[in-house]
């Protein structure tokens, strides 16, 4: 388990807390500078969390999720401003590309303030110096010079610069002028040319110097005269003095940045929580999150919760999710038929809980629970085979372990933790022994788990677990009559060749399925569906006959 | 022919096709390149039209890089747009910077500037050709019109329907004279490969098409059209690539433009006479010819 984290990684992949955190990821470099300081809240943090979670559910309610996107593209857009502020304090006289960043940083700024105008979205203000001090810099389009009102003597520099160079232009043409009349060629390019033998003078002008000869023709270039030599030395000397006041306007810029080094360092950390916040008010905002209440003696009570990586999945394929609401003190045993919700029930109840550790508004309608100090994920699950245990299990030996072997290694370790409050969320463990002893080994870590204080859920389809626990019974899903035999006509649903038939007949399943979670007695029926549901899945017709046989049943499987 | 008509008739080729941009390739290093492009650069200056440069590679170093040869810089007078690294940009005569295209090089974030006064610099492109087919469309955008320092094997870079193609040919690219005309030859008959038809039976080659896979093909009598995306998907030249056009029927689903030549007739290693070798290459690839040192042309109305 990641020693910041109250989870390992099998159980963030389980219960989608890795899809939570990637939603709650930074956007831009200031977001992920600050992730050092996220706060994962643990018991005993109750009210500081749920004020996190206000404060989140607060601008996500007035800024909404187009806003908070905005807000999250611009952070993304500004420069960092930082490297160059180092590079200055360290007394480096900074690049023009420097300060067009830290314009455009200052100007991210005004931007961001803009945006989020209106709403508790605090942005810092701009350093007043440093941005009179690039004013005269800053061009139509956001662009960045260093432009002559910077120094007075940056405007007559630059036009004796100009000057002088119209002046060795001229010099310039004057001499290819006079080199291409004795030459008796129309013009002379600039840098080499070619003359050829046979149109060459016998005798080149001595404006005219050979770089190379070849057999059939000259490579040339032009031999500077005095007067020309005087004005190329007069435009570098101008050139010179230009360069020397834009050196100087850019020591005098840097100075200013690095007096404002500080407070450029701390705007990109504000930019970074800003950032953070607005992860998680853009995720409530999505999610229609709800601020918890967080009680730190009481037990779960979840109205409406939702399993946000499921919904979404589900929305891609046209299909509804149906929230669940349960009530629950200590642990619970769900059971039900297949694909009836039991593992989701699991899933949404983990991910709700690493919601409010995480400080952010928790997909529901109402929310009531402690913070934990560890979600445990135990048992076979969703995900990855090497993604179920938790357990410090080598990967060279977790290719010598059977499912119920990595199982109770998971167990172990689990076991071998100190008791915290830990949330536990067991998954149809021991499903691959026997059920007499799978039975027997789930009842007693019931009870080992109850010793411990923990609370959760514990899924199965082993039957009487609950009483014998003494625990709570929940009931996840209830299949009505599928108009599907296993014998008769092939029905359309039946069949799930290609991808487009399969989520047919899971669309026709869940249309069957009444996704609730209901607390139970022990006599109610324990009936898995099984074969119904294989039925609808396009399982062979005979197979499905001969198993209603041994079952006594009629061949069908319509309930 | 004066001196910036060289230039001037390639502008005026590549605007006729309706070109947005024009590339300069080289069919080998010392090619002559960077003194097309500085005097194409001094062409549209001097005419006043806006224009950006962007480069492939790093170009206008006052010492080529790679071999301690002297190579010109590029000299650019005000109101030029250019791309290059914030490691490159010059401290005098500062530059207008407008925009950080988001893209990266060695040496530093690309950068788009303004030429604010006339002087001389260096500048250099993003390493990928889909970054370079960016910073191109983001000069395109401000100035309209974009001259490309390219690469044979970055050509993908530009966008076929939109450039046009000068294909530099140096003596320093083969031992003969000949020899360096037919490689010139075989380069822009593979730049000017036949569009696909799209109602012919075709074997579409997705990726690069080497002179191996090609050679494959003629053994197993392909007799199907060969399409590849565009030219800069072959991945052999010369006389291997004449030899295979001629037994293959290649085709490309993108067409480039070339529209001219240019010669450089002198190289570290030997010379060539500079109107026989501008009248080999124009014969040989079928395109005007300019010698922008000897301010010649071969070919086309402007001999």
């Amino acid at each position: 388990m990641n020693a910041a984290l109250p989870w390992s990684a099998a159980t963030a992949a389980a219960c989608g807390i890795d899809r939570l955190r990637q939603a709650l990821a930074p956007g831009c470099g200031f977001g992920r500078a600050a992730l050092s300081r996220e706060r994962v809240y643990a018991a005993g943090d109750e009210a500081v969390a749920r004020a996190a979670a206000g404060r989140v559910a607060g601008v996500a309610a007035e800024a909404g999720a187009e806003r908070l996107g905005r807000v999250r593209a611009a952070l993304a857009a500004a420069p960092d401003p930082q490297p160059a502020a180092g590079r200055a304090r360290g007394g480096e006289i900074l690049s023009d590309a420097d300060f067009f960043d830290l314009m455009r940083f200052d100007e991210a700024l005004r931007d961001l303030a803009a945006l989020c105008a209106g709403t508790s979205l605090a942005v810092p203000e701009p350093d007043p110096a440093l941005a009179e001090a690039l004013a005269p810099g800053r061009r139509p389009g956001r662009s960045f010079h260093l432009d002559d009102a910077f120094d007075d003597g940056l405007r007559s520099a630059r036009d004796a610069a100009a000057a002088a160079q119209a002046a060795c232009d001229a010099a310039r043409s004057r001499l290819a002028a006079r080199a291409a009349a004795a030459a008796g060629i129309a013009t002379i390019r600039d840098g080499e040319f070619v003359l050829m033998r046979d149109a060459a003078p016998a005798t080149l002008p001595p404006e005219i110097r050979v770089v190379r000869e070849a057999p059939t023709y000259l490579l040339c270039e032009l031999a500077l005269d005095a007067e020309a030599l005087a004005a190329v030395a007069a435009r570098d000397a101008a050139a010179a003095r230009v360069a020397a006041v834009e050196e100087g306007v850019r020591a005098r810029l840097s100075a200013v940045v690095a007096a404002a080094s500080a407070a450029l360092h701390g705007a990109c950390a504000r930019l970074g929580d800003l950032d953070l916040l607005a992860a998680r008010a853009a995720f409530a905002a999505r999610h229609a999150g709800v601020v918890p209440e967080l009680d730190a003696a009481g037990g779960i009570a979840l109205d409406g919760a939702r399993f946000p990586p499921l919904e979404e999945l589900l929305a891609e394929h046209g299909r509804r999710y149906v929230p669940i609401s349960f009530e629950l003190d200590g642990l619970g045993v769900v059971t039900g038929p297949n694909m009836g919700g039991k593992t989701v029930a699991l899933r949404t109840l983990g991910f709700t809980a690493a919601c409010a550790a995480l400080g952010v508004p928790v997909p529901a309608r109402a929310a009531r629970l402690p913070l934990f100090d560890e979600i445990a994920w135990l048992g076979i699950g969703p995900g990855p085979a090497s993604a179920r245990d938790g357990a410090p299990v080598a990967d060279g030996e977790t290719g010598l372990l059977s499912a119920f072997g990595t199982e109770v290694v998971a167990l172990r370790a689990f076991l071998e933790r100190p008791a915290r409050r830990t949330l536990v969320l067991v998954d149809e463990f021991a499903r691959t022994t026997s059920p007499r002893e799978g039975r027997a080994l789930l009842i007693a870590l019931l009870g080992t788990l109850a010793e411990r204080g923990v609370a959760g859920l514990v899924t199965t389809h082993l039957a009487g677990i609950a009483a014998a626990a003494g625990v709570p019974h929940f009931a996840a899903g209830r299949l009505r009559p599928l108009p599907v035999t296993t014998d008769g006509p092939a029905a359309p649903a039946a069949s799930t060749e290609g991808p487009l038939a399969l989520h047919e007949a899971l669309g026709r399943i869940a249309a069957a399925m009444e996704y609730t979670l209901v607390r139970v007695t022990e006599s109610a029926a324990e009936n898995s569906d099984a074969l119904t549901l294989a039925a609808a899945l396009g399982l062979d017709r005979a197979l499905l006959a001969r198993a209603a046989t041994v079952l006594g049943r009629p061949s069908t499987s319509s309930g | 022919m004066t001196a910036t008509q060289p230039a001037q008739a390639m502008l005026d080729l590549a605007r006729a096709t309706g070109a947005t941009s024009l590339a300069v390739v080289g069919t080998s290093k010392n090619a002559g390149k960077s003194v097309v492009i500085g005097a194409l650069a001094g062409a549209l200056g001097g005419a006043g039209r806006p224009f950006g440069l962007c480069s492939i590679g790093r170009d206008g170093e006052a010492v080529d890089a790679l071999d301690g040869a002297r190579k010109p810089r590029f000299f650019l007078r005000p109101g030029a747009l250019v791309a290059l690294p914030a490691a490159l940009v010059p401290r005098s005569p500062a530059l207008e910077i407008f925009e950080d295209t988001g893209e990266t090089s060695a040496l530093g974030r690309i950068l788009l500037g303004r030429i604010r006064a006339a002087g001389h610099l260096e500048i250099a492109g993003p390493p990928s050709a889909a970054a370079l087919r960016r910073v191109a469309d983001a000069l395109r955008c401000a100035a309209g019109f974009v001259l490309v320092d390219g690469a044979v094997d970055r050509l993908a870079a530009l966008r076929g329907g939109a450039d046009a193609v000068v294909v530099a040919v140096g003596a320093a690219s083969a031992p003969t004279l000949a020899l360096a005309a037919d490689r010139a030859g075989a380069l822009v008959a593979r730049l000017r490969l036949p569009l696909a038809d799209a109602h012919a039976p075709a074997l579409r080659i997705p990726g690069a098409l080497t002179a191996g896979d090609a050679w494959d093909l003629v053994l197993r009598g392909e007799s199907r059209a060969v399409v590849v995306p565009d030219a800069t998907h072959i991945t052999f030249g010369g006389s291997t690539f004449a030899t295979l056009s001629a037994r293959l029927d290649l085709r490309v689903e993108r067409r480039l433009r070339p529209v001219a030549c240019t010669v450089a007739p002198l190289s570290r290693e030997r010379n060539f006479e500079p109107g026989a070798f501008a009248r080999a290459v124009a014969e040989r690839t079928g395109l005007p010819t300019f010698d922008v040192f000897a301010a010649t042309a071969v070919g086309g109305a402007f001999a």
